[in-house]
């Protein structure tokens, strides 16, 4: 009787062909070419082993820092996304005047291309023109006064904070879906039994919203790991190789014509975040039925 | 009556799509990619591109890259197939190839006219086994020391012969508050300038050097002369002898930085004077210029080639891009662009006579030349913007002196490799 009701497996070949096509091939493609010294010098491809792979810890090349970067930056955008979307999330879904109004200017910066708020960003960030230092120097803290971009001390926490600024919107939007799925009857039960807020988001909200915790850190994650934009416009990659990040070392290896190296640098990162996402999810499906 | 206004109403909108769906059939429009340095700050370029466009109709879309960027953007473009019809590319004789693949991605320009009328001495630059893919324009690219001739008087200060000279002056204007020396990192290739461009210098001490580079029997890490160099730009940028903010800076901001006396001495080619006369009348006759001293060097580097416009070989319009390579090499229109380019001392073009003021004549003909090191020496100019970012970190105090002369000679060797060149077996 039962089997009267799933439908043939040759339903699914169609998607199965597109899957292995777009997805699949592609992905083993990458990974046979980053075991060649495939280039654009020369026509032929010769099979080198793991030479590209043993080349990223060749000592004088920036390929280590490139994939630290690119961890730093994923765990710490991650993180500040997750805390400030959730924060505004739970503050725009009390009743707050204009809160929709908020919403807006807080999700807006996500329609901006990152080229254009990379651009804005640099002109605000110049040191001596820029209308960060400006402000600082106006308001008596002149003291403050950094090279937003180009001082090692502080690039990557302008980058990270150029970044939050840009996502944040979206994980809040998240996060206001979630909250606004919580049926009202668990706080006020919660408000009648005395909870105070914190109590009631630390006992109701945050365990109610594991599904979407998973979803914005899956992306965060995801988009962090796979991060160029943001970091090409805003520094190039510099001060020196300083916030260099795996694409932005793709990229440069592409446009040298040595795409053996390029495809292994994707490769690494491919296998780095399809672990990472697969321990995430399988970790916080666990929770969720535990919750 | 009614069916009838709208029956009318209906025939003529179509006949204005079909009219306006022609008219963009018939219009042709060129992209034309390049680097902010690739065009005259004149703007000489795009009015010309404008009385192309009235003449012929068809129109050049100019697409402008910060120079930090073009090399590599180029470079992805081409191998992707997504090149724009024109594009600008700094050219010389040994990077031309990994530059912009001239044989399967360059139209072949050999039998034009115009080839003919620019000098010999710029065709290798833009040839491949034989072939003539570019056509350039500007002359000889020199690079020097421009000073403010007031700030030196005032201090009692002459132009430098050595570097123990120049520290010594920079001492002096740094103590006014205003910077010595106008740096720029932005643009990822002003600071690697005098480590190639002295590359005459380090030839006297090595006779054959750049043979010997090239069959990979020195290695370039090991030209001490080019390390003291590295070392004393260092040792400039933590003395402040640069400002304060020469990391962010850009390569166009000189003009304004000198001629509001900030800084007293850029690094620029030879025809920035004039370029800055013009933009700054209050600077006439107030500049200067002397060779750059870095490591005690007084030889001045010539580098034949600079840059040069393609046409994209994919490109569905090259018989329109062989027609605005003509009219730029038209005689009345390579005088227009000597003449509307004050930056442009001398052209690649014979038949334009050189505008050089007597002042700057009479001091590089006192000076010896050589051909400056990018020009002659394999896998030099190739990883010129590395280089850039090398000199940054280092800055930046993320690498050392030697790790730069490491990395330099790294790279070096990389792409020797990669290009299976028989040398580096």
């Amino acid at each position: 009787m039962n089997a009267k009701k799933i439908y043939p497996l040759y339903f699914s070949y169609g998607a199965l062909g597109l899957y292995f096509a777009l997805f699949f091939f592609p992905c083993m493609l990458g990974l046979f070419y980053s075991f060649t010294d495939w280039n654009s010098f020369r026509p032929e491809i010769n099979f080198i082993g793991l030479d590209n792979f043993r080349n990223l810890f060749k000592d004088n090349t920036p390929y280590l820092l490139y994939f630290g970067n690119t961890v730093k930056f994923t765990f710490l955008t991650t993180v500040w996304k997750t805390a400030i979307g959730f924060g505004l999330a739970l503050l725009f879904t009390r009743r707050s005047r204009f809160a929709n109004l908020h919403r807006m200017v807080i999700f807006s910066p996500q329609v901006l291309s990152f080229l254009i708020v990379g651009l804005v960003f640099r002109s605000l960030m110049h040191p001596s023109t820029g209308f960060v230092n400006l402000a600082l120097q106006g308001l008596g803290l002149g003291a403050l006064r950094q090279n937003w971009l180009t001082d090692l001390h502080w690039v990557f926490k302008t980058i990270i904070a150029v970044d939050t600024w840009k996502g944040v919107g979206y994980v809040m939007v998240v996060f206001i879906a979630g909250i606004q799925a919580i049926p009202a009857s668990y706080h006020e039960a919660a408000i009648v039994d005395g909870a105070t807020f914190p109590q009631r988001v630390a006992m109701i909200s945050i365990p109610m919203l594991v599904p979407s915790f998973m979803v914005v850190t899956v992306l965060n994650l995801t988009y962090g790991f796979r991060v160029f934009d943001i970091i090409y416009v805003l520094t190039n990659g510099g001060p020196g190789y300083a916030t260099g990040v795996v694409n932005t070392g793709v990229f440069k290896e592409f446009s040298k014509g040595d795409y053996g190296m390029g495809t292994t640098l994707s490769t690494v990162l491919f296998l780095f975040i399809t672990s990472i996402s697969y321990f995430i999810i399988r970790s916080m499906r666990t929770k969720e039925v535990e919750a | 009556m009614k069916t009838m206004k709208i029956g009318i109403l209906c025939a003529s909108l179509s006949l204005l799509l079909a009219a306006v769906l022609s008219a963009q059939g018939k219009a042709v429009t060129l992209s034309f990619g390049t680097h902010q340095s690739g065009l005259p700050v004149s703007g000489i370029v795009q009015q010309l591109g404008a009385d192309f466009e009235k003449e012929t109709g068809i129109k050049i879309d100019f697409q402008i890259v910060p120079d930090a960027q073009w090399r590599d953007l180029l470079k992805a473009k081409i191998q992707a197939g997504e090149a724009p019809d024109i594009f600008c590319s700094d050219a010389d004789p040994l990077s031309l190839y990994d530059r912009v693949r001239p044989d399967t991605s360059c139209i072949d320009l050999s039998s034009q006219e115009f080839v003919k009328r620019m000098a010999p001495s710029v065709l290798p630059a833009i040839s491949y086994k034989g072939k003539v893919y570019g056509i350039t324009f500007p002359g000889e690219k020199i690079w020097v020391y421009f000073y403010n001739k007031d700030i030196f008087a005032k201090l009692g200060i002459k132009a430098p012969t050595n570097y123990a000279q120049l520290k010594d002056i920079c001492a002096k204007i740094a103590k006014t508050g205003v910077v010595p020396m106008y740096e720029a990192l932005q643009n990822g290739w002003h600071q690697v300038l005098p480590l190639f461009e002295s590359g005459p210098y380090y030839q006297t001490f090595y006779p054959g050097l750049y043979d010997k580079l090239n069959a990979n029997t020195v290695n370039i890490k090991d030209i001490k002369q080019l390390k003291t160099i590295v070392s004393q730009l260092k040792e400039f940028a933590d003395l402040g002898y640069y400002g304060k903010d020469f990391m962010s800076n850009s390569v166009e901001g000189d003009y304004k930085a000198i001629a509001d006396g900030k800084a007293a001495m850029v690094l620029e080619g030879i025809g920035w004077g004039t370029q800055a006369e013009t933009d700054y009348p209050a600077l006439k006759g107030k500049l200067g210029i002397f060779v750059m001293p870095w490591g005690d060097n007084q030889i001045i580097g010539i580098n034949p080639a600079s840059n040069a416009y393609f046409g994209n070989a994919k490109s569905k319009n090259q018989k329109e891009i062989l027609q605005f390579f003509a009219f730029l090499a038209k005689h009345e229109n390579l005088q227009k662009r000597s003449d509307g380019d004050p930056q442009a001392l001398s052209m690649c073009w014979p038949e334009i006579a050189s505008k050089y003021p007597k002042e700057y004549s009479d001091y590089l003909s006192k000076l010896k030349r050589g051909t400056v090191m990018q020009a002659a020496v394999k896998y030099v100019d190739s990883q010129w913007m590395d280089v850039g970012k090398d000199l940054e970190a280092m800055y930046a105090g993320a690498s050392t002196v030697d790790q730069v002369m490491q990395t330099i000679s790294q790279r070096r060797d990389e792409q020797a490799k990669l290009q299976k060149d028989s040398s580096w077996k």
